[in-house]
């Protein structure tokens, strides 16, 4: 018999590109703008609004400051963040875990 | 729940395994090859200097004293370089594992090459013996708790190192240095080229 569970995963994070950054700043203190973008292959814009959306979330804290005159824009995960990310995982094992094997 | 659902859940974890575990490796050689490096040079310009510069005694303490020192501030120093000069840090993670673990290590190491160096009946050729003796448990414990290719450059350290005290006890400082030396050179050249490539 199916076993059917209904979980809901956080639709912020399950996005791919967001998760991408949620999983490198879970596992760094600290990300800078141009990382992300050359690892989850982003443009500036893409990458500046995914950025914004989990900021307006409170999931993650933007810090600007001036390297030899060069703006650098980083990023890094707040409790709340981590405490979501914790818990879309847990969720995901569930949707894993809910379907029978065949 | 639908199967489509559970695939792109399956996919989703694989994505987040994979940048993580690359995340952790970047951050991982934070100056590492270089801080191997520099220990290497440590290994073979201290052997060196024992054997060429300065006879046995007390002097040889202030040498290996004043190289420690030295190694621990440029170990420092480069670490501060990379992680200032990186696109994704985990703040002090290197200088916190160094100062939990090898820092212990090496202060117990010292505190017998001092006993060894102010007791006559011991040959000051133990000192090597025991400082590289050291080294080894570091990684063999490193090796088993987290990875594997440390604990065989744990193995080999200490397999060659009781057979040098064994066989050549006096000329053991040069073999050793020269062999930890060069193997801790090589290990950084290979970490940085590890580290390049991720």
């Amino acid at each position: 018999m199916e076993e059917h569970i209904a979980v809901k995963l956080n639709k912020v994070i399950h996005q791919k590109s967001r998760l991408g950054i949620m999983s490198i700043l879970v596992a760094s203190e600290e990300a800078e703008f141009n990382y992300l973008k050359e690892k989850l292959n982003l443009t500036d814009g893409n990458l500046s609004s995914h950025l914004s959306l989990l900021e307006k979330e409170k999931y993650i804290k933007i810090k600007k400051r001036f390297v030899r005159k060069k703006p650098k824009t980083s990023c890094q995960l707040t409790e709340k963040g981590r405490q979501a990310f914790e818990e879309y995982l847990d969720n995901l094992e569930k949707v894993i875990r809910s379907v029978p094997k065949d | 729940m639908e199967e489509n659902e559970r695939q792109e859940a399956l996919e989703n974890l694989e994505l987040i395994k994979e940048l993580v575990l690359q995340t952790k490796k970047h951050m991982g050689s934070y100056g590492g090859g270089w801080i191997s490096i520099i220990w290497g040079v440590f290994c073979l310009i201290g052997v060196a200097g024992q054997r060429l510069f300065i006879p046995q005694g007390a002097l040889m303490g202030v040498w290996w004293t004043a190289l420690i020192i030295i190694a621990i501030f440029a170990s420092f120093l480069v670490n501060r370089i990379y992680i200032k000069a990186q696109p994704v840090r985990a703040k002090h993670e290197y200088m916190r594992y160094f100062l939990r673990f090898w820092l212990p290590l090496i202060l117990l190491g010292y505190t017998l090459t001092l006993f060894i160096a102010l007791t006559p009946s011991l040959s000051n050729h133990y000192i090597a013996i025991v400082m590289l003796l050291i080294v080894s448990t570091g990684y063999l414990i490193i090796g088993l708790l987290f990875y594997r290719g440390i604990l065989y450059m744990g193995s080999i350290g200490y397999v060659c190192t009781t057979l040098s005290a064994i066989y050549f006890l006096e000329y053991s400082d040069i073999i050793l240095g020269s062999l930890f030396g060069v193997g801790l050179i090589i290990t950084g050249f290979v970490i940085n080229k590890q580290w390049k490539n991720t």
